[in-house]
């Protein structure tokens, strides 16, 4: 985040450094654009008046004046120099008003020549200009404008879109919530809560446009539930839009986390297939006490489509019994996914070869399910139920003593396998205190003024580096025999 | 299936912890499109306004508004909001600096 503010100064900096560029490159323009209409203008001008150079002065009008110099500036020479003469040159008398022209010292440093050539280019084109009359200019034609237009149609789809896809979001949330809150309150003595001291409203908590979350809690056997409704993007017209080539869900996840000790430890997941490949390459728990069961229809008569993970076959048996296996036939199409673990650590963490500590673990029990495409939210009422019925299953189901020995001989082997991962990582961190150690006590020795002291501890210094040498030696001569 | 007896325990309630909940378990699956349309609607921006290209100022808006949509209700809203006005500003400096039309960057430029 902080990097984001960062960057987010750099730009407003950069912004401001451009800012600066555009003034002065407005400048520029603006003198190229005044440039071209007073050229025009002195096209158009000899039609109206006579030409500067030809007119005397006594017919020239003193209002004119000004005009007839701004005229002759920017063909004469763009020079500064020239044109504060001329500013000069308004102040002067009538009389020799274009006494200058003639003075040969006034154009010193410019070409006689070009001077000369002024009169033959405006009368040559002159004709073609009065044509022309004004330049075709861009803001009339909003024709030339069709992109931006577009850009700005496009945004204004896009707020419609996102007002609408809001309220539509909402108003589901609410369904949902409608439906299933008497249920809820049958289960839990809180639901719905924003986690503020005072619990301001109880109820669906929105995170974002197309999530919200409900927290329930005080019920035996589970420390809370979360519930998520993850909507669709409907706020958001490119997510539609790149809906429409990979088709997505309205979705609600369930996570109860169970109370330490209530259930037996086993992991097990039972989902649809592309959930299932997804979710087991994904979370740490699934991934290292799990294994993809084959042909799970035959097996547990799981529909098909279905996929099992399971690290203790009785235990996934035991939990796919006949009430379960009916309720994921009836509602296959709303079931993504059925997790329970003991050993839910969330995704899997990069490896960290500083990280020395294991994951902490929760008993969670965990649900993905479809919401109808209709807005029959009764339908999927009964998965409540089903996840009710799940952790009062888990309450009550033992294992055998083989499946808890199994159990067990799985997590001590995981947590082997992670000391084994990070026994490089924690050798270097013993070493690095033992070096602080002596390092400290090396300087505290030297502090001392003891002449003495700091022998002594010299001596049993090079004493202990002495003794971690010889066992080495002694391996060596061993190794060589 | 529903339990006979009453399942509700006064004495186990606890309270909603947001920040625990979302670190555990929502850190690789939370939704990272808000972020990404954030630095794509920078990059653009400054494209728009160092290079001079309008339609990079264009994308630039477009990425600020989903960005917009997306973002969570605890997310900062100043970096939405810094986000909106880099764009809106490369917009609008693009077309002060240059007030002709667009031209796509597929046409050949004139």
């Amino acid at each position: 985040m902080q990097v984001r503010q960062v960057v987010t100064l750099l730009a407003l900096g950069c912004l401001v450094l451009g800012g600066m560029t555009s003034v002065v490159a407005t400048e520029d323009n603006d003198f190229a654009e005044f440039e071209d209409f007073d050229t025009d203008d002195e096209f158009d001008q000899p039609i109206t008046a006579s030409t500067p150079t030809i007119g005397d002065s006594k017919s020239a009008q003193p209002v004119e004046t000004p005009e007839k110099q701004k005229i002759a500036e920017p063909v004469i020479g763009k020079s500064d120099d020239f044109k504060t003469d001329d500013d000069d040159g308004i102040v002067e008398d009538d009389d020799n008003e274009f006494e200058h022209f003639q003075d040969e010292e006034e154009f010193e440093g410019f070409d006689a020549g070009d001077n000369k050539d002024i009169p033959i280019d405006q009368k040559t084109s002159e004709p073609k200009l009065t044509v022309a009359k004004i330049p075709m200019h861009f803001r009339t034609h909003w024709d030339s404008y069709w992109m931006e237009m577009l850009m700005l149609a496009g945004l204004l789809a896009y707020f419609s879109n996102f007002f609408a896809g809001k309220t539509k979001n909402a108003r589901l949330a609410q369904l949902w919530f409608n439906t299933h809150k008497g249920l809820l309150d049958d289960n839990f003595v809180l639901v719905g809560d924003d986690g503020k001291q005072e619990n301001e409203n109880p109820g669906l908590m929105k995170e974002s446009e197309s999530l919200y979350t409900l927290w329930c809690s005080g019920r035996t056997c589970c420390e809370g539930m979360l519930v998520e409704l993850k909507m669709i993007k409907r706020q958001d017209l490119v997510a539609l839009i790149s809906g429409l080539i990979r088709p997505q869900q309205d979705q609600v996840h369930i996570k109860v986390e169970m109370t330490r000790g209530v259930m037996d430890s086993f992991v097990f997941c039972v989902g649809s297939r592309k959930t299932i490949t997804k979710v087991f390459k994904e979370y740490a728990d699934l991934n290292k006490y799990c294994s993809l069961v084959s042909k799970p229809e035959d097996r547990y008569k799981v529909p098909a489509g279905f996929s099992v993970l399971s690290e203790i076959p009785e235990a996934t048996s035991a939990m796919l019994e006949a009430r379960i296996i009916t309720a994921l036939n009836k509602y296959q199409r709303y079931i993504d996914y059925i997790h329970i673990s003991d050993q839910f650590s969330g995704p899997i963490q990069q490896e960290d070869a500083n990280n020395l500590k294991q994951p902490e673990t929760k008993c969670m029990l965990m649900a993905g399910f479809n919401m109808p495409k209709s807005v029959d939210m009764e339908a999927i009422k009964p998965l409540l139920i089903l996840i009710f019925y799940l952790m009062e299953r888990l309450k009550v189901y033992r294992m055998s003593k083989e499946g808890k020995s199994k159990a067990e001989k799985n997590r001590l082997r995981v947590e082997e396998e992670f000391l084994k991962s990070t026994h490089a990582a924690r050798a270097e961190a013993a070493a690095q205190r033992r070096e602080d150690k002596r390092k400290q006590e090396k300087e505290r020795v030297l502090a001392e003024d003891d002449p003495e002291k700091q022998r002594r501890w010299e001596l049993k210094e090079q004493k202990r580096q002495a003794k971690k040498k010889a066992p080495k030696m002694k391996r060596l001569a061993v190794k060589s025999l | 299936m529903s339990a006979q007896v009453d399942p509700r325990r006064k004495e186990k309630v606890n309270r909603y912890k947001a920040p625990q909940n979302q670190g555990q378990s929502g850190a690789s699956s939370e939704d990272l499109m808000p972020d990404y349309m954030n630095i794509l609607g920078m990059i653009f921006s400054m494209c728009g306004l160092m290079m001079k290209l309008k339609w990079c100022a264009w994308f630039a808006l477009y990425c600020s508004c989903i960005s917009f949509a997306s973002s969570r209700v605890s997310d900062d809203a100043k970096q939405v909001l810094s986000s909106f006005m880099l764009s809106v500003s490369a917009v609008v400096m693009s077309y002060l600096q240059n007030p002709a039309p667009m031209t796509p960057p597929w046409a050949p430029t004139a």
